[in-house]
């Protein structure tokens, strides 16, 4: 085994850790607040890409600003969809509220996923890259758009990270995750919050679609395996913990790419690369479900 | 009532949530036809007591035993098997089955129970409970008075030989108080026995054969209510708060 | 269940039976995919709906059925319904350990659970194609391989369909459908008031899981050949579309989702086939998109009717029309005195 192997190896993990990272801070954000998962979160980062993708092509935006345009759509996009199917989460009369939230979210990821190879077509799609080119450091080759992903990634988680502890409407955000009741008594809004954090959640995947789509290229299933890496990486890290979330996507990102990269059996490997954050996740949920980071299982109502 | 055999005691009841000890090495002891009334300031431990005593929680140390057998550690439905039957703090109940399907699934658990005859044991309780015109509707549809009684039914189905009342009188209007208190006492002289949790001072007196306080976790005061409301303790404990 | 209810179902049984041979192979084959998504979809309405335990991984069961009843017949040459029974009983041995497993689990942790269960399942399927010919698929062996018609195969599907539903509704009626159904209002109740919570819980596993298997084995020794992906993530979010359509809370009505589902995914294609395409153009964003595929646009039809379904009629669609059904020979008086005096909340007490 070579070292350099290694290191690039290592290096490809922290970019895709960096990207896990940012998709499962999303479903934190939403599980804090809305208190249910969202099942389809890993389409809203398929959208996202694909999004970025047409902004690209048809309206001639450099990538990076068309990343932005996509986080936008996706953030606007997203509160449209809590307002028409959330709402009910809110209302006392409706029952088995978590229940609600997996089904509707399942739904529409349903309709995301299946819409989106109608409307983009079954084939892979691959956007043009933000800086062509690699770089070398020392003997590693790592591509540019690796670079650019996991740098723009780190200041997003960053930006978020700022916003949640250092602004107003983040700070008010933290308590109505830490308790709804409380918030409303200091006069924080809370349905108001929950808009907004579905709409970061879905701007931060948007955000992660865009940035690895010119590394891997975009499928319209490309959201099956995102949200199977989300669910490990907030369970992982602790359902509502953000940082836990940050942590447990770095550390997913980097263990399955060693993994695969080491496996013996390489014609495997690929193919047990999704089982692996599978298996961590069920070994998880059943041993130490509150995770690495979490805080005492949170009950849904 | 005059003493009886012992139906259920714990024994060394130890349980620590993180680093609060919530059961400070607890003796509890239940004997046949017992009426005790289980108080103490808010945080003193009582409910995680019960909670222990019923097979809802397992303790960290100490012995739960009901008629000399060992219990603790098991699931709540043997608890509930052996004749031990609780009411929730704040009423659990099926919202969406109805009154007499709420009052069949204990029945129905009985071994040796028909369909037949647990309906007709249930009609019999909702009859003294005054519920039993309400036999088709939804638990959620009652009011909260009727769902507290309904409980109270619940139990009453599982032939329990002790009753465990958390907060039976918690936010509770002063007239369906006293019908609790009545009907509590009506099956107590019928020989049910009760251990009932709660801060209602007033109501827990008026019933209360036995009065068992408990502060910071611990045991400090078990007797004659007489004796234990002048008990210095149990005043400084009170006072201390 | 009144016997005028009974009736009624076994007169159309028999109808349905006697005018099948009537049906185009087509639509026979679609009516037989229908009961084979029936029997699925009422074990899943059995485990999410009763005992609210909202498993994902339905689908991967009845791949576990198939594959367990057709590698058996080829390792040891035993006869299908033996197989088919060892692929049951398969079935509901791994059902019951994950419902053991996930014991202390709950809601959306249950389901990302099952979830991750059902792809180690297809990935390890797909993956060691030594075995079970991966992706290839695996060649099975037919239930009538001399049958001229699709004919057995229905009557054989309409038969293993009626005696689930028989079994499943006796469970329901019984003391143990009421425990089950006490498990979902309020598990710590259930326990207080003597249900086994632990057992029934692994019960409903393993019994569910084992409809799933029958289902799955009758499937592959139907068609002649399966794959992986009958077990994957888009297999289980259309029985989901089909039961919570139908109503995911009672057992007819999530059959009835299913062959509403089922029938109507067929007859939108046959639409589809004879119109032709979409074309779209938005000239000022120079979009051109040119959709010939139309039978494409039903599964996000149905997507959205499963958002409408939950937003505005959360029982399902096919509720209100069975328990219209079983109001039937329900004499009309007005509602007993007491009822109707009394106040909405009783004031007093």
């Amino acid at each position: 085994m070579s070292w350099d192997y290694f290191f690039v190896q290592a290096a490809n993990g922290a970019v895709i850790g960096v990207i896990y990272a940012l998709i499962a801070v999303g479903v934190t954000l939403i599980f804090s607040i809305l208190k249910i998962v969202n099942f389809a979160h890993g389409d809203l980062y398929m959208l996202g890409g694909y999004c970025a993708y047409f902004v690209i092509e048809l309206l001639g935006f450099p990538p990076l600003a068309a990343m932005a345009v996509a986080m936008a759509a996706l953030f606007l996009g997203a509160i449209i969809l809590e307002r028409l199917m959330l709402t009910p989460l809110y209302s006392d009369a409706t029952e088995r509220k978590d229940e609600y939230g997996l089904i509707v979210t399942f739904g529409l990821a349903y309709f995301l996923r299946n819409s989106a190879v109608i409307a983009f077509g079954p084939f892979p799609l691959k956007p043009p890259s933000f800086i062509p080119g690699v770089t070398r450091i020392g003997n590693l080759i790592l591509t540019n758009d690796r670079l650019v992903a996991a740098g723009i990634g780190i200041l997003l988680i960053l930006g978020l990270l700022y916003f949640m502890q250092r602004t107003i409407w983040g700070q008010a955000l933290d308590a109505v995750s830490q308790s709804r009741d409380s918030a409303a008594i200091v006069g924080i809004n809370p349905r108001r919050f929950n808009s907004l954090a579905f709409g970061i959640g879905a701007a931060l995947a948007a955000g992660a679609g865009a940035l690895i789509a010119p590394t891997y290229s975009l499928a319209p299933d490309m959201g099956v395996a995102a949200n199977i890496h989300a669910y490990v990486i907030v369970i992982l890290g602790g359902m509502g913990s953000t940082l836990g979330s940050i942590i447990a996507g770095l550390m997913l990102g980097e263990a399955e790419t060693l993994f695969t990269a080491f496996f013996p059996d390489p014609t495997r490997a690929l193919a047990y690369q999704n089982a692996f954050g599978v298996l961590m996740l069920m070994i998880f949920l059943v041993f130490r479900p509150q995770g690495l980071f979490g805080r005492r299982h949170l009950r849904m109502e | 009532m005059s003493a009886g055999q012992e139906l259920m005691r714990g024994e060394g009841i130890v349980k620590r949530f993180g680093g609060i000890v919530a059961n400070d090495e607890v003796d509890f002891v239940v004997t046949e036809g017992d009426l005790i009334g289980l108080i103490g300031p808010n945080g003193s431990g009582k409910t995680t007591l019960i909670n222990v005593l019923t097979g809802h929680l397992m303790p960290d140390g100490g012995e739960v035993l009901v008629r000399g057998e060992r219990v603790s550690g098991r699931p709540p439905h043997i608890y509930a098997a052996m004749g031990v039957a609780r009411t929730f703090q704040l009423t659990q109940l099926f919202s969406r089955m109805t009154v007499m399907e709420n009052m069949l699934v204990p029945g129905l658990t009985r071994p040796h129970s028909s369909w037949d005859e647990a309906a007709r044991r249930a009609r019999s309780y909702l009859e003294f409970l005054n519920l039993a015109h309400l036999e088709q509707l939804q638990a959620k549809n009652l009011s909260g008075g009727q769902q507290k009684l309904l409980e109270l039914g619940r139990c009453l189905m599982l032939e329990p030989k002790v009753l465990f009342l958390d907060e039976p009188f918690a936010g509770v209007h002063p007239r369906l108080r006293d019908e609790l208190i009545h009907r509590i006492e009506e099956l107590h002289r019928d020989g049910r026995t009760f251990v009932v949790v709660d801060h209602d001072m007033e109501s827990i007196l008026r019933i209360s054969r036995r009065l068992v306080v408990m502060a910071r976790g611990s045991k400090i005061a078990d007797g004659d209510p007489a004796a234990v409301r002048t008990d210095q303790t149990v005043i400084a404990a009170y006072a201390g708060l | 269940m009144k016997g005028l209810h009974i009736c009624i179902l076994l007169a159309v049984s028999a109808l349905v039976l006697f005018f099948a041979d009537g049906l185009s192979p087509y639509w026979m084959h679609v009516a037989i995919i229908a009961m084979y998504y029936g029997i699925l979809a009422a074990s899943w309405s059995l485990l999410a709906g009763y005992v609210g335990l909202f498993s994902l991984s339905h689908m991967a069961f009845a791949s576990i059925g198939a594959y367990t009843s057709q590698l058996l017949i080829n390792w040891y040459g035993i006869p299908i319904p033996l197989s088919m029974v060892a692929g049951i009983a398969m079935c509901c041995f791994v059902g019951g350990l994950i419902g053991w497993v996930c014991l202390r689990m709950s809601g959306p942790y249950l389901a990302i659970f099952t979830l991750g269960f059902s792809e180690i399942v297809r990935i390890a399927i797909a993956t060691e194609d030594q075995v079970t010919a991966g992706m290839a698929g695996l060649h099975t062996d037919l239930l009538f391989p001399s049958a001229a018609t699709r004919l057995p195969y229905f009557y054989t599907a309409f038969a293993l369909l009626a005696v689930s539903l028989v079994l499943m509704g006796l469970l329901v009626r019984s003391r143990w459908g009421l425990f089950l159904r006490a498990i979902r209002e309020d598990e710590q109740a259930a326990g207080a008031s003597g249900v086994a919570v632990a057992r029934f819980r692994i019960l409903a596993f393993a019994i569910a899981s084992g409809f799933a298997g029958l289902a799955g084995g009758f499937y592959a020794h139907y068609i002649p050949i399966i794959t992986p992906s009958m077990g994957d993530l888009d297999e289980m979010a259309k029985l989901l579309v089909m039961a919570v359509i139908g109503g995911m809370e009672l057992l007819p009505t999530a059959v009835g989702g299913a062959f509403f589902v089922e029938f109507l995914l067929e007859k939108l294609r046959d639409l589809a086939d004879g119109g032709g395409g979409v074309h779209w153009q938005v000239p000022v964003l120079g979009i051109d998109i040119e959709l010939h595929n139309f039978d494409q646009w039903r599964l996000p039809i149905f997507g959205v009717l499963l958002l409408l379904t939950m937003r505005f009629a959360r029982n399902g669609l096919i509720t209100p029309f069975w328990l219209h059904f079983m109001r039937l020979g329900e004499a009309r008086v007005s509602p007993p005195p007491a009822v109707r005096d009394l106040p909405q909340k009783d004031p007093g007490t």
